[in-house]
């Protein structure tokens, strides 16, 4: 007993010691400025306040900056599952020659860097871009659309880059599922549709529950994606932050955004585990 | 005699190139308990599967109660089937499980809690409707699946194997427990399996596969005494194979030269035998009376006891013949034979001897 317990704290040692020095240390200092003046000059003054936290909630520039990255984060969480699940259900359960070249798509986007994504979405979306050119092309438009800088790029941007995060957990979940069960289903009377309602989708639900807790504080902490997509027209709460801290020199505010973002994170997470547990079992 | 109520007619099952069953042609009549035996591979589950609707075949067709659903989807046959692993919805509780089937027909709410109650009570499980199916023991586990099976009174119930995940203890008690609940329901049952045991002492009728193909059906009875092939031989209980040349035959009666010196007689497993075909004579280990000195008035080989196990209610003896062959008895653990020694001489006679083909 006694031995397994120094065994187990020599595995976890580095990974713990890794944790404290380099993420736990530096992000406590860094929110600790949350609670301090900000000062133009020394950047902020050992003076314990609420004022930072007071004026995002209160100012309706801030507030809208955090309702907008929970609306985008949960567009693209849902969106990523929807399009997510029905690839994990084929590379699951599929019995297709073509499995491993579609695990290959979809491991493929984690190769490369999300900048270099993001470029290629400014490629396809710009006024001047490959979608605009093709929808002019065959006369379904003449002015091209407005697709760079709006919310519905974003959107699709990230769906595209998080979309790996949605779906490995759903594989691992529907593949650890007895293929009995829809047989089982069936035989008692259950189309395929009601089947999978019935069955295969609770039985998928830790799979979805981890996708989607990826996908949502991913998301909701993007930075690069939305600048370069949503420009000035898709502010969120990692954009903020970075400006605040590279350019308005604000830490303290900076700070408080990070915060309330990490706090944004950390209940959403609680719902789905909460929700999760609350169910007969979890799949 | 009555129309049977399931027909497979020239079933083929091919993967590829590879045919895994068939073809095979069989039937059940109403209310008969049967059992697909054979080894791992055999094709038995793939039967199965096809008769559920889960798997469809190559070729044939499947008939039950009159009607051809060889393209029946599986929810339309009204089978009842207990897989291997049960199968049974881990996310839902064990009267949600029985439920299940009755709630996919729409049946009214009110009904379905009386009959899954009846049913759980038949199976032997009051009291455990509220509990998740990973609470349950396996013999639980199977009885609730054999429950959500039969609530929805289908025509044939199938059953693949329900009984390989449990203890040996409990395996030989549920094979009563079920053979009696089918007989109590008069429910028309096929049973999958790869163990005699379980398959002789449950079934009216017994369908031997081997590599797809049907190698004997009958009463377990009839498999046992008068194995058509070999493999059928072998298959169930222990079997001496002597290999040996007809030296005539008349009419069921085959005389088989099993050396220079040894000549012996047995009834044909099929007609047709004519001198010098290769065969094998078959002896089962507890058909040879042993004698401590020959028998008066009978014919009796002389032997010697190479090797004696005692297995309890068993004495096996290996036997070296004089002619040179070897031969497997068994014998009650009685006071009569416990005095039989290694290295004694003995006096074998044969009874109830079997002809076999034996491709040459």
């Amino acid at each position: 007993m006694q031995s397994s317990r120094k065994l187990l704290a020599a595995f976890l040692a580095p990974a713990a010691l890794l944790y404290t020095v380099f993420l736990l240390t530096p992000v406590s200092f860094f929110l600790a400025f949350g609670v301090m003046r900000y000062d133009a000059i020394d950047l902020f003054q050992p003076v314990l306040t609420l004022a930072n936290f007071g004026r995002i909630v209160l100012d309706p520039f801030y507030r809208s900056i955090i309702l907008l990255t929970l609306k985008i984060a949960a567009l693209t969480t849902v969106f990523a599952l929807l399009v997510g699940y029905p690839v994990a259900y084929v590379l699951a359960r599929g019995q297709s020659a073509w499995r491993g070249v579609l695990m290959f798509l979809v491991v493929a986007p984690l190769m490369t860097g999300e900048i270099v994504r993001t470029y290629g979405w400014i490629v396809m979306l710009g006024s001047e871009g490959l979608v605009n050119r093709f929808l002019i092309a065959l006369h379904i438009i003449h002015t091209p659309l407005q697709l760079l800088n709006t919310q519905t790029a974003v959107v699709v941007a990230l769906v595209h880059i998080l979309l790996p995060f949605m779906i490995f957990p759903l594989i691992s979940a529907l593949a650890s599922q007895d293929a009995d069960l829809v047989k089982a289903a069936d035989t008692l009377g259950a189309g395929r549709l009601r089947a999978f309602i019935e069955v295969t989708l609770p039985l998928s639900r830790t799979g979805i529950m981890i996708g989607s807790l990826l996908v949502f504080t991913l998301s909701a902490g993007a930075v690069v994606t939305p600048a370069l997509l949503g420009g000035k027209a898709v502010q969120m709460l990692g954009q903020t932050i970075y400006d605040l801290v590279l350019h308005t020199l604000n830490w303290p505010l900076a700070s408080a955004c990070a915060s309330i973002l990490l706090v944004l994170q950390l209940c959403f997470v609680t719902i789905q585990i909460r929700a999760n547990r609350r169910a007969p079992r979890p799949g | 005699m009555a129309e049977p109520i399931l027909v497979l007619d020239g079933i083929v099952k091919r993967y590829g190139d590879v045919t895994a069953v068939g073809p095979i042609s069989f039937t059940v009549d109403d209310g008969e308990f049967i059992s697909l035996l054979g080894p791992s591979g055999c094709g038995k589950t793939t039967t199965l599967h096809i008769v559920a609707g889960l798997l469809q075949p190559t070729a044939g067709r499947v008939v039950i109660g009159g009607r051809d659903v060889t393209d029946l989807e599986p929810r339309h046959r009204g089978m009842g089937v207990v897989f291997q692993s049960y199968a049974l919805f881990p996310h839902r509780t064990v009267f949600q499980n029985v439920a299940f089937g009755l709630r996919m027909r729409k049946i009214p709410r009110d009904e379905i809690r009386v009959r899954v109650r009846k049913m759980l009570d038949l199976v032997g499980l009051p009291g455990v409707e509220d509990r998740l199916t990973d609470q349950l023991s396996g013999g639980q586990r199977q009885r609730v699946a054999l429950a959500r099976a039969l609530v929805i009174e289908p025509r044939i119930l199938l059953l693949d194997e329900p009984l390989s995940n449990l203890d040996a203890q409990l395996r030989k008690r549920m094979r009563q427990e079920l053979r009696d609940l089918q007989q109590r329901v008069g429910i028309t049952t096929v049973f999958v399996t790869h163990d005699q045991d379980e398959a002789f002492e449950m079934s009216d009728r017994v369908i031997l596969l081997n590599h797809g193909h049907i190698e004997q059906s009958g009463r377990p009875e009839e498999i046992y005494d008068t194995p058509a092939t070999r493999f059928a031989a072998e298959f169930i209980g222990n079997v001496n194979l002597l290999e040996g040349h007809v030296v005539n035959a008349d009419g069921p009666q085959v005389m088989v030269a099993l050396s220079e010196t040894l000549n012996l007689s047995g009834i044909a497993a099929r007609p047709g035998f004519t001198a010098r075909d290769p065969v094998y004579l078959m002896l089962r280990p507890e058909r040879i009376d042993l004698h401590k000195h020959p028998p008066i008035g009978q014919d009796a080989l002389a032997a010697r006891i190479r090797r004696r196990v005692f297995s309890g209610d068993l004495m096996s003896f290996e036997l070296d013949m004089e002619s040179g062959h070897s031969l497997l008895c068994t014998k009650p653990s009685q006071d009569e034979f416990r005095g039989f020694a290694p290295g004694e001489a003995v006096w074998v006679v044969p009874r109830a001897c079997r002809v076999l083909p034996r491709p040459s």
